[in-house]
């Protein structure tokens, strides 16, 4: 069996629920979006494995530079909700202290949550890095040498 | 944004700069806010002088690319409190306050609110990497499965 090594722990995050002693863990990534202007800002981004490209909300179209969520490449996506249609972009991230450039997808139909914009997905973004991942433990391991 | 000198002659420029900025403060509470704000950190000194922490470039290719994320993903995490730790912890009652709006999270705090996001952003231009999310008014969903 081959040893895996890990550089960095991502605990995940815990939202109490009601009634109390209810509680949902859920890894998030704190991930920097480079915006069209220079500017960085943070987004809280949902770790899924399962997402192929990194998604994030329609509304960022406006950080982009751009007129509208809709004006990029259409792309048809399976989601938990059926099909749903996505707009491609490239943007510039840093996660886990890379810088990536990489596609993103902006949807319009990723449910409101407040802890996450969007869902950090495989394309380009995976390639950077090696994950573990222990549910019991609440954590998440990364390596960026993988 | 933040300063990034790389030159004696930078660092000039950055004094210059720093002086008008002084000037220009209506007290030292604000010059102190606008230090922080550009990423200057600011000191004053028992005997009431400002000190301000200037990087310059010590040495190049000091480390590899790779050796680099590493130490700079772990200094960010041990640097900045962690604005999304502090906003889950938070949930309840920044859901009270803010429900319908976007916010903006730095150190810690709501630095500003709005119901529209360029709104928003257009107010906080100055900070570097705040942490910006959307509180729904609608009740929210923990269950959930995507895969898009």
């Amino acid at each position: 069996m081959p040893y895996k090594d890990f550089d960095r722990i991502v605990r995940f995050h815990e939202v109490q629920q009601v009634p109390p002693g209810l509680s949902v863990w859920l890894p998030l990534v704190d991930v920097t979006l480079i915006t069209q202007t220079g500017s960085r800002i943070n987004l809280p981004l949902l770790f899924d494995t399962g997402a192929s490209v990194t998604t994030l909300r329609a509304e960022f179209y406006s950080i982009l530079g751009l007129q509208s969520w809709d004006q990029g490449e259409k792309v048809q996506t399976a989601t938990g909700g059926g099909m749903a249609d996505a707009y491609k972009y490239i943007v510039t991230l840093e996660v886990f202290g890379k810088t990536i450039t990489c596609p993103i997808h902006l949807n319009n139909q990723l449910p409101s949550n407040p802890l996450f914009m969007g869902l950090l997905g495989r394309d380009t973004v995976f390639n950077e890095f090696g994950f573990g991942f222990w549910e019991n433990a609440h954590e998440l391991y990364v390596t960026g040498n993988p | 944004m933040k300063y990034s000198i790389r030159s004696l002659q930078d660092i000039g420029e950055v004094k210059a700069n720093l002086k008008a900025m002084l000037t220009s403060a209506k007290s030292p509470e604000q010059t102190l806010e606008m230090l922080d704000r550009i990423g200057l950190e600011p000191f004053v000194t028992e005997e009431g002088d400002l000190l301000v922490r200037i990087w310059s470039v010590a040495a190049e290719d000091f480390v590899s690319r790779e050796q680099a994320a590493i130490i700079r993903a772990k200094k960010a995490t041990s640097e900045k409190s962690d604005d999304l730790d502090w906003l889950s912890k938070n949930l309840t009652a920044i859901r009270g306050q803010y429900a319908g709006e976007w916010i903006a999270i730095y150190e810690g705090k709501v630095i500003d609110h709005a119901p529209a996001l360029p709104e928003l952003l257009a107010r906080i231009f100055e900070f570097d990497r705040p942490l910006i999310t959307f509180i729904p008014a609608e009740p929210v969903t923990w269950t959930f499965t995507y895969a898009l």
